[in-house]
């Protein structure tokens, strides 16, 4: 498989604080690769290295099998970025910023118009075209703001933390638009904290910590890492420290919390987990309420690796 | 790209009202108290005839050049008369300047002209301007001495009449008229030096314009900057684009306070108006690039920034007298080299040489001074985006 960037020992120092520490890794053509991290974990300082945004101590970049540095026309021909922030001007309209943005790709006219009007349908802001951005919701600005990253349908796409304060209806928007580009043949690099989205959108995951890569592959392949595979929650009214400690003694039971009424037991592996735990309760005489159970998500790998969430 | 570019950063400024304010406004209102503060006075304030003494001592009887030229701008029958001028004794000049009788001493000594005076003020800086003007004439002369010689050398001819030849020079240089004229016969009053004040003030404003519209081209001030940086697009290309748009925007400003003085205020710039616009318009450039540069080369916020252009250009504007003629030829006599460095006072250097000097050589040297730091503050810009790093983690 084609690669489309290569990253190798990568270091970035701010004066004492290393951002990113020799990080190594690809990315394949036509996927999406998603950088998972808290904040201050280095995926910004990452993307803006591979921009050739920002000086880097050690290592090496291509893309599309050149280095990328910062006078690489012909590279960033090729890239639409998407910053965190809303990268617009105020004072043009939604259609004049996005003629601005992909006319420092497209110069001819008539093939720039028809690239804006695909980008305005992609974000679905064909109703805000004469708009000016301080007319706009944060959901709408987020939308035009991809819309003026992709514009000049870019091969590589790097998106970072794009739905970061966005509404439910503009997040959905935004990931189906990510979805297309990725159908249309873009390579995607998306940035988030948001593990819900990674597991959505992303072929490959990797999770970074201090600049460090913890774990990188598959959802999948990430949570085999976890050392749990299921989490049951309990709304429980009459539960004593006898009953927990029997809980604590099943086979597979990893921990057993109890918080106020809500009773949370983690096990490492096992079936019918769930089925031995309300036996538990019957026997017991334990009343309960609002069962669920839960497969282990990414933020459970992460906090295997780390001892921290991903939002902490 | 370079017209894209240029379309959309003019269309940007003309969409922000502050800056709009700044631009067109702002000198318009500042004109118009200007108008009220002075009008009353105009009538009957002109430049006074300057009281001076010279030292009559052998250097000065020997000078043809000093004593035509004070002759001529000192006779009373004279209608462009600048000077009331006494030759007299060192302690009879001395007395009468400590009893303010007198606005300064001209002493022609072996190394040159010195210059007495009590205090500072736009009498002492005429002053000052005549003898820098006659200096600047002898230099010539001597030169085109030595080079009479070295011709004549040249030619064969080794038994020069030296004698004969100073005295052709002397007659070439005398037989044109004084360079130096009467400033207060051709309107320069002290209202028409706000007048200026406002206009090259509203040059050096332009640096606010260029700022704006240069901190969306970097990458470390917003994120519009980074955008822009990622682009395939050579920031120097991009930077004289903005530039380009910023000038035009500040030249409409410009004309607009040009047409409100002339034909709301009255204000009448007589046959100057021409070489005053030029002026304007490579005093506006010369605002704009340091604007561009302060961007470029000042690593810190927008706050920041817009402080330290503030800064820079009322602290040029007050070293170049625009605050009061004195600090002008307080900078003159102690530190020239600030003032040559001072685009605020090139432009009001410039203005006031046309009311001064009846030859534009001064005019030019500042325009030409103008235009040089421009095109230093723009090399030093583009070098400066060359590279453009933010830091954030």
């Amino acid at each position: 498989m084609k690669k489309i960037i290569e990253v190798k020992n990568l270091t970035k120092e701010y004066k004492q604080v290393k951002a990113v520490d020799n990080l190594s890794f690809t990315v394949n053509e036509g996927e999406i690769l998603g950088l998972l991290g808290p904040n201050g974990s280095g995926k910004t300082t990452t993307i803006n290295c591979i921009l050739s945004l920002l000086e880097f101590q050690k290592g090496h970049i291509k893309i599309f099998g050149s280095e990328m540095t910062p006078d690489a026309y012909d590279l960033k021909r090729q890239i639409g970025v998407v910053f965190q922030e809303v990268a617009i001007f105020n004072e043009l309209t939604v259609y004049d910023n996005l003629d601005y943005f992909c006319g420092l790709y497209i110069s001819d006219k008539k093939t720039r118009e028809s690239y804006i009007e695909d980008a305005i349908n992609l974000v679905g802001l064909e109703k805000y075209k004469k708009f000016y951005p301080k007319q706009l919701s944060g959901g709408l600005l987020r939308r035009l703001n991809i819309a003026c990253g992709i514009a000049h349908k870019p091969k590589l796409i790097f998106l970072d933390e794009p739905t970061v304060a966005v509404d439910p209806q503009s997040r959905n928007n935004i990931l189906e638009g990510i979805e297309k580009l990725r159908d249309g043949g873009a390579t995607i690099v998306y940035t988030t904290h948001y593990m819900e989205e990674v597991e959505i959108l992303c072929d490959r995951i990797i999770i970074l910590d201090k600049g460090r890569i913890l774990a990188e592959g598959s959802s999948d392949e990430l949570k085999e890492l976890a050392s749990i595979d299921e989490k049951i929650t309990v709304e429980v009214k009459n539960i004593t420290d006898k009953v927990l400690d029997i809980i604590r003694k099943f086979k597979n039971v990893d921990e057993v919390t109890l918080n106020m009424n809500t009773l949370t037991v983690t096990y490492k592996k096992g079936k019918n987990n769930l089925e031995e735990l309300i036996e538990c309760f019957k026997s017991n005489k334990i009343k309960y309420d609002k069962i669920t159970t839960e497969k282990p998500t990414l933020n459970d790998v992460f906090l295997n690796l780390t001892g921290k969430g991903l939002r902490d | 790209m370079f017209g894209h570019n240029f379309k959309y950063s003019f269309k940007t400024l003309l969409k922000n009202k502050m800056l709009l304010f700044w631009t067109f406004a702002f000198p318009i209102i500042l004109g118009l108290f200007f108008n009220m503060a002075f009008s009353d006075i105009e009538k009957n304030e002109t430049l006074d005839i300057i009281d001076i003494a010279i030292i009559d001592n052998e250097y000065y009887q020997e000078n043809e050049i000093y004593k035509s030229t004070f002759k001529t701008l000192s006779d009373e029958e004279n209608e462009e008369q600048l000077f009331n001028t006494t030759v007299t004794t060192e302690e009879k000049a001395k007395s009468l300047l400590s009893e303010d009788k007198i606005t300064g001493i001209l002493k022609l000594t072996e190394n040159g002209p010195l210059l007495t005076v009590n205090q500072s003020g736009i009498n002492e800086t005429i002053l000052r301007y005549v003898v820098d003007e006659i200096t600047s004439t002898i230099e010539v002369t001597n030169k085109i001495f030595e080079d009479k010689v070295a011709e004549e050398l040249m030619n064969g001819n080794k038994q020069i009449d030296y004698e004969k030849l100073h005295k052709e020079i002397m007659e070439l240089v005398m037989n044109n008229e004084t360079n130096i004229k009467n400033v207060s016969n051709d309107n320069l009053s002290y209202t028409m030096i706000e007048y200026y004040t406002l206009i090259a003030m509203s040059c050096l404003y332009g640096g606010m314009i260029a700022m704006f519209i240069t901190n969306y081209k970097l990458a470390n001030m917003n994120s519009v900057g980074k955008r822009v940086s990622v682009s395939p697009i050579h920031k120097g290309s991009m930077l004289l684009g903005s530039l380009l748009a910023s000038y035009i925007v500040q030249v409409v400003g410009l004309a607009i306070l040009f047409l409100f003085t002339i034909f709301v205020i009255k204000v009448n710039y007589g046959t100057k108006l021409l070489p005053v616009i030029l002026l304007s318009l490579v005093g506006s450039l010369a605002g704009l690039t340091l604007g561009v540069a302060v961007a470029t080369l000042v690593k810190s916020n927008e706050n920041t920034k817009t402080g330290i252009l503030i800064a820079l250009t009322m602290a040029g504007c007050f070293l170049s007298g625009m605050m009061g003629i004195t600090m002008k030829y307080i900078i003159d006599k102690y530190v020239p080299i600030l003032n040559m460095l001072n685009p605020a006072s090139m432009i009001t250097d410039g203005l006031y040489s046309l009311y001064y000097y009846d030859t534009y050589n001064r005019y030019i040297f500042n325009i030409v001074s103008l235009l040089l730091f421009s095109l230093v503050m723009i090399v030093i810009s583009i070098r400066g985006l060359r590279r453009e790093k933010y830091d954030s983690i």
